[in-house]
């Protein structure tokens, strides 16, 4: 732990705060250590995303390292590349999550073309920058709904300084191919194509920062379990986050809808509040999923964070997670079970099992740090 | 007791220092050719990295007069900024300000810029730049 400690110490040194000129590279990294454990549950029974939760205490679902190297060709053109290794069926993969050509054509206009951040959620951008926000683990139930994190395209970001902040546009137009789409415990690839986002966010000095953006993609899948054919998905996020310095607040709101009966559209939110005690952060989130036509997710997370040095910060968090309706929603579901619950509502209820709610426990804790 | 006495002489000179230090004044400076006249909010915002049509210089280190600048000017701190320019940075939309290691290193980068604003210790402040505004 001390030898992790002084990597991270002595890799700190070489944090470039510099503005960008000709010639000249930055470098910056970022990463969590932690580990995530679920209690309440089935022998085996997992939860999340990738369903990396489980009864075991594991590392998988949340620790990342990423490293940023950002070079300026001249003045106003940089070229960025974000090499992101995480674990993925208990192997660690390198990833180019980010690598593209930005522009900053003037004091208020950056063009950028390569592969980006899809700018989904509030926190889209910085997903797997836990330092970027409170939380340990993001809350499920709203970004466990769109898996996709990037797409290789274009955007555009306009900034207007005002008297008090600053209103931001951004525009973005892209696909993503063969990301994966984890369902039914399995991974399978899916398609986005014909991306396209458009994102507006007033930034006040004093009041908070509201944001809403809207995203649709033509969706292809090709599964034993479900086809898409070019379905189109609308996605739309609308949030205020708040920060006085002591007492702070974010809520987000988004709503999903597919063409087609293999996805349910679905509204989900959560509020959080807390307040920072020194070097002590607590906050309490309330997070709802609610599937149409399948049922709901409700959770409750306790947070204490510890910010270890002004970069480097100690999360942990409680989370009561429950379901409702005979809906499996974040939880995996197994296909022998999913097959199950099928037979059952097509042989009206003489054979296969009727679909069950869902409980448990999550306990995390873990370190996070960017430099 | 003369440990005793040299312990408190200590202390108290200690706390004296602190004292100085925490009632210093920063001073927001800018060139003197610059026509410019800025409000608090409009400080925030090229410190903030959200209007770059001026150049914000930084201190490096997290002294008292860095402390109090961002504490005044945008009611964060240390660690608030360090969160808010990861944001920036790892979103592409921002790059940290230009960092230098002495009051003296600010007046001379302020004073040779027509479009460069900083702020340094009060009693750093040379007739080679304006003072924008005095914080406390």
């Amino acid at each position: 732990m001390n030898k992790i400690m002084l990597i991270i110490l002595t890799c700190s040194v070489s944090f470039s705060a510099s503005a960008m000129d000709a010639g000249e590279f930055s470098f910056n990294q970022f990463g969590t250590a932690g580990l995530s454990h679920l209690g309440g549950e089935s022998d085996g029974q997992s939860f999340g995303i990738r369903g990396q939760t489980n009864d075991k205490w594991r590392g998988d679902q949340l620790s990342r390292y990423g490293a940023q190297l950002k070079y300026g060709i001249t003045e106003e053109i940089s070229v960025t590349g974000l090499l992101l290794t995480k674990p993925e069926s208990d192997e660690w993969e390198v990833e180019a999550e980010l690598l593209y050509l930005s522009w900053q054509a003037s004091d208020r206009l950056m063009l950028r073309g390569g592969r980006l951040r899809a700018p989904l959620y509030k926190y889209s951008e910085t997903l797997d920058v836990g330092i970027t926000y409170p939380w340990l683990r993001l809350p499920d139930e709203v970004y466990g709904q769109i898996q996709m994190s990037n797409f290789e395209g274009a955007d555009l970001v306009y900034t207007v300084p005002l008297e008090f902040g600053s209103f931001n546009v951004q525009l973005a137009g892209g696909q993503a191919v063969d990301r994966n789409l984890f369902m039914a415990d399995d991974l399978f690839d899916i398609d986005y194509k014909e991306y396209r986002s458009a994102v507006l966010s007033l930034d006040t000095n004093s009041y908070g920062s509201l944001r809403a953006s809207y995203n649709r993609a033509e969706m292809k899948l090709n599964t034993p379990l479900a086809v898409l054919d070019g379905n189109k998905g609308q996605f739309g996020s609308i949030s205020y986050q708040y920060d006085n310095g002591t007492w702070f607040t974010s809520t987000e709101a988004v709503r999903f809808t597919a063409e087609g009966n293999v996805m349910s559209d679905s509204d989900a939110f959560y509020v959080m509040g807390g307040r920072r005690f020194g070097k002590f952060a607590a906050h309490l989130t309330f997070a709802q999923l609610d599937a149409e036509n399948a049922g709901i997710q409700a959770s409750t997370t306790y947070a204490l964070n510890y910010n270890i040095r002004p970069n480097i910060i100690l999360k942990s968090e409680y989370k009561r997670v429950d379901t409702r309706g005979g809906f499996a929603g974040i939880f995996a579901l197994k296909a022998d079970e999913l097959m199950a619950n099928g037979m059952f509502a097509m042989s009206g209820g003489t054979m296969g099992s009727a679909p069950r709610n869902f409980d448990g426990d999550i306990v995390s804790i873990g370190i996070e740090f960017a430099m | 007791m003369k440990k005793l006495l040299r312990g408190i002489l200590l202390l108290s000179t200690g706390l004296f220092s602190l004292t100085g230090q925490v009632q210093a004044e920063v001073a927001v400076i800018i060139s003197p050719s610059s026509d410019k006249t800025l409000s608090q909010a409009e400080i925030a915002n090229i410190f903030l990295g959200k209007d770059k049509s001026l150049q914000g210089i930084d201190l490096k280190d997290w002294n008292q007069t860095k402390l109090t600048f961002y504490k005044e000017i945008t009611s964060k701190d240390e660690a608030q900024l360090k969160s808010y320019w990861s944001s920036l940075v790892f979103t592409g939309k921002g790059q940290p300000l230009k960092e230098f290691s002495s009051d003296s290193e600010i007046v001379q980068q302020v004073a040779a810029g027509n479009n460069v604003i900083g702020y340094v210790d009060a009693q750093a402040v040379t007739d080679a730049v304006k003072v924008l505004l005095t914080l406390q």
